[in-house]
């Protein structure tokens, strides 16, 4: 039979933890998905792949690459096997992520007001004050309900025992929750009732809860406040995700030149005049934001949005200044901060991470390179790192100069396999390694986090690099409830 | 409604009738071209809607594939269906908030289908008719999926008010080119003249119905301006114009309001109270002339009133 095939083949390394088989058997949580692909032929899967994209392209979920003055359409590309998470592995999430969060707002509380972590000695003075995000613009200045991160997404990945550790706490502006909404909308077309029969929880409350969330931070007491989604414009690679979250929550898609400061307040250009604005849910970086203060050539903030902000008169989610919390430095005090702050230990493990700005862990790094993974503390998307295992001598080398130049910039850490998942690839089932972004957000009435998330996956056999701009793709992630 | 906003949805929809009318145009000519007519030429349609100069058109005018060609997919035509189609659909794309996703998802297609090879190639080595028939029902969903989903609010208003006064200015371009073109010679000129111009607005059923004597250049441009029944005629258009644009009446920016009422009551007074006499002994070419720079002046103050936002 052809679908035994597609299963016989499935070869997982013995050195990683595969989601859907354990001992050669398949794990409870996936025999729902395996019995129905069991029914289905090659061709029927490849038809279903067809329409996957197909569904992709034509609701326009897709970004430009520009070459030679023309835009080519590109969809991420999607993998049909969704990826499935057990009811006892969801709470252990989600407690382990709303325990972090509270720490990681509290820490950045601290930061931007009487600094006690830094005074009593936990996380070093240079570590934050050398950190290119830590905004001075912030000092002293109380945000709505203390809340800094009303939006993160927290990357985690499972060790070969199947340990989840948290890789990155995305604290700025995470992006890709529009993929958890359309990868699920995908799903239910491609494999009718399998969702229902599996008890699949719904992640469709998302834009809600975060709808309800910006409401309530208006600085005016009005029942209808002005909520926009602030957009670097059509050019930006999520453009896609900004305008499905805006229609999602019927809230006004701006981009910084539809907005116009005066008397420290935010009013918009509408064909009725101006219109103040409450809230702003910004998709543009902090160095973006606003010309007056920071980047002063930037095209896409808006001059003045800071003072507006600062004398409270709009509210701007996430908060200014988060980077100083998500850098990668900073990411290995983390565990320490919710020692210091919640008085409890850490429910996920942070991944092992080496300062290279410290002579002692640098030789230490140096000397194991071949086992590291070396990033840079101030980028993201995969962009400038170098896999230890996978790297030419000379390569580590050159790298290794660079590191000496600036180590603060630079951090280390064990290379962690990754767990595997299986995909559907040239007509059978393969393995390849993913990782977790769950989304959180973080309103007055507390943290709450949609059973649900991205999964990335890295689809070049034997890589353990995810990032969409890598070669990556993602899935539909299940939470099953019981 | 952001002014930006606004002001995409206007756009969008001018380009949207503007494919309808080049495509519809199009295929009308192409027929035409295939019937016994010795030497037909593309001039006309060439000088309507698209910006080359008068060496270039007329090295063109007799080769029906390459017309359809620069008209259709070329790239470096700014006004051609390719182009115009990813305009709209960039437009599309930057308030797909304010439209309804039925609405950008058609739009989404259409451009992904004048992408496709398969589907133009119709146009160089088989059957024009068939992709340009494809094309034309791609702009019909636009129009029926713009009409049952879209909220009747003010991003309405301004689809409208963009689609008639495209229409219009097409209208009055089109009458005017062709009858420059037989420099008023307006008697001896073969029926199937008549015929293919009205076809290619969709009026020739109409024609028919509403004139029983033959064709008569008279009831031509009595039909395509004065008519208030025939959906493309410079009457409807501005009708239908003052009608969308009242539905902005009560959201704030009265005095832009109550100038631009102004200035559309006006033109439709001018055409309205127009006869095919008074406007033969004016002169049709300075008539339309007339109506089309007070069209264009709408959309000026359209654009400082309603869409200013840098």
């Amino acid at each position: 039979m052809q679908t035994s095939e597609l299963l016989n083949n499935y070869d997982v390394d013995p050195r990683t933890w595969d989601e859907m088989y354990s001992l050669s058997a398949v794990r409870q949580q996936y025999a729902g998905v395996v019995g129905f692909l069991q029914q289905m032929s090659i061709e029927e899967l490849n038809r279903k792949e067809e329409l996957a994209k197909r569904l992709f392209m034509s609701q326009g979920i897709t970004f430009t690459v520009y070459s030679s003055g023309e835009g080519i359409e590109k969809i991420f590309p999607f993998d049909i096997i969704p990826r499935i998470i057990t009811a006892g592995e969801w709470t252990y999430i989600e407690e382990g992520i709303r325990q972090r969060l509270n720490a990681l707002n509290l820490f950045l509380k601290d930061v931007y007001n009487s600094q006690f972590i830094l005074k009593d000695g936990i996380v070093p003075y240079e570590m934050v004050y050398s950190c290119p995000h830590f905004l001075r613009e912030m000092h002293g200045f109380p945000v709505p309900y203390d809340i800094y991160v009303h939006i993160a997404g927290i990357d985690l990945i499972r060790d070969s025992d199947g340990t989840f550790y948290i890789l990155e706490d995305n604290l700025r502006t995470p992006s890709g929750v529009s993929y958890m909404l359309e990868n699920r909308e995908i799903t239910k077309r491609i494999f009718p009732d399998l969702i229902p029969r599996n008890n699949v929880r719904t992640v469709t409350e998302y834009p809600a809860i975060l709808h309800r969330n910006l409401a309530s931070l208006s600085p005016r007491q009005t029942s209808q406040p002005t909520i926009v989604l602030l957009t670097p414009g059509i050019y930006n690679s999520a453009y896609f995700e900004h305008t499905t979250l805006a229609r999602l929550m019927g809230v006004e898609l701006v981009e910084g030149r539809d907005l116009v400061i005066d008397n420290h307040r935010v009013y918009m250009k509408t064909t009725a005049g101006r219109q103040q604005v409450d809230v702003i849910y910004r998709r543009v970086d902090d160095h973006f934001l606003d010309p007056l203060v920071f980047q002063p050539d930037s095209m896409l903030g808006v001059a003045g949005i800071m003072s507006a902000y600062r004398k409270g008169n709009v509210a701007i989610v996430n908060a200014v200044g988060n980077g100083v919390a998500d850098d990668k430095a900073i990411y290995a005090y983390v565990p320490a901060m919710i020692r210091y702050y919640l008085n409890e230990e850490p429910i996920l493990k942070n991944v092992p991470t080496y300062q290279l700005g410290n002579p002692e862990e640098r030789q230490y790094v140096f000397s194991n390179m071949n086992q590291m993974v070396v990033k840079r503390t101030n980028e993201s998307g995969g962009y400038g790192m170098l896999m230890g295992n996978s790297a030419g001598d000379e390569e580590i080398q050159r790298y290794q100069q660079e590191i000496l130049k600036d180590p603060r910039q630079f951090i280390a850490q064990p290379i962690i396999s990754l767990s595997s998942a299986p995909c559907y690839l040239n007509g059978r089932l393969a393995p390849r390694r993913v990782d977790l972004r769950p989304y959180a957000l973080c309103g007055p009435e507390g943290i709450q986090i949609v059973p649900g998330g991205l999964t990335r996956v890295a689809l070049r056999e034997g890589s353990l690099v995810v990032n969409s701009s890598q070669g990556g793709g993602s899935k539909d992630t299940w939470v099953l409830s019981n | 409604m952001l002014s930006r906003v606004a002001d995409s949805l206007y756009w969008m929809s001018r380009y949207m009738e503007r494919t309808d009318g080049i495509l519809r145009m199009l295929r009308i000519n192409y027929a035409s071209s295939q019937d016994d007519l010795q030497n037909f030429s593309w001039k006309p349609v060439l000088s309507i809607f698209t910006y080359l100069d008068k060496e270039r058109a007329i090295a063109i005018s007799h080769q029906s594939r390459a017309v359809l060609q620069y008209m259709v997919t070329d790239k470096d035509n700014r006004n051609s269906v390719l182009n115009i189609v990813t305009l709209a659909r960039e437009n599309a794309r930057s308030v797909q908030d304010h439209i309804t996703k039925e609405l950008w998802q058609c739009l989404n297609d259409f451009y992904h289908t004048i992408r496709d090879e398969q589907v133009v190639r119709g146009l160089y080595a088989d059957d024009p008719i068939s992709t340009l028939d494809v094309l034309v029902r791609q702009g019909l969903l636009y129009y029926g999926i713009t009409d049952i989903t879209m909220a009747r609010g003010e991003g309405y208003a301004f689809l409208n008010i963009g689609k008639f006064i495209e229409r219009g200015v097409q209208s009055a371009d089109i009458l005017d080119v062709r009858f420059s073109d037989l420099q008023l010679d307006l008697v001896r000129t073969d029926p199937s003249y008549w015929k293919y111009l009205l076809l290619s607005i969709s009026g020739f059923e109409y024609y028919l119905k509403t004139y029983r004597s033959g064709f008569d250049a008279r009831n031509v441009v009595e039909q395509i301006v004065l008519s208030a029944n025939f959906p493309r005629s410079i009457l409807y258009s501005i009708s239908r114009l003052q009608l969308h644009f009242q539905r902005l009446k009560g959201d704030g920016n009265r005095e832009a309001f109550q100038r631009i009422d102004f200035m559309i009551g006006k033109i439709y007074s001018k055409v309205r109270y127009s006869t095919v006499d008074s406007i033969l002994q004016q002169g049709l070419h300075a008539y339309l002339i007339s109506i089309k720079e007070d069209l264009y002046e709408v959309g000026i103050a359209l654009n400082q009133y309603y869409f200013a936002y840098s």
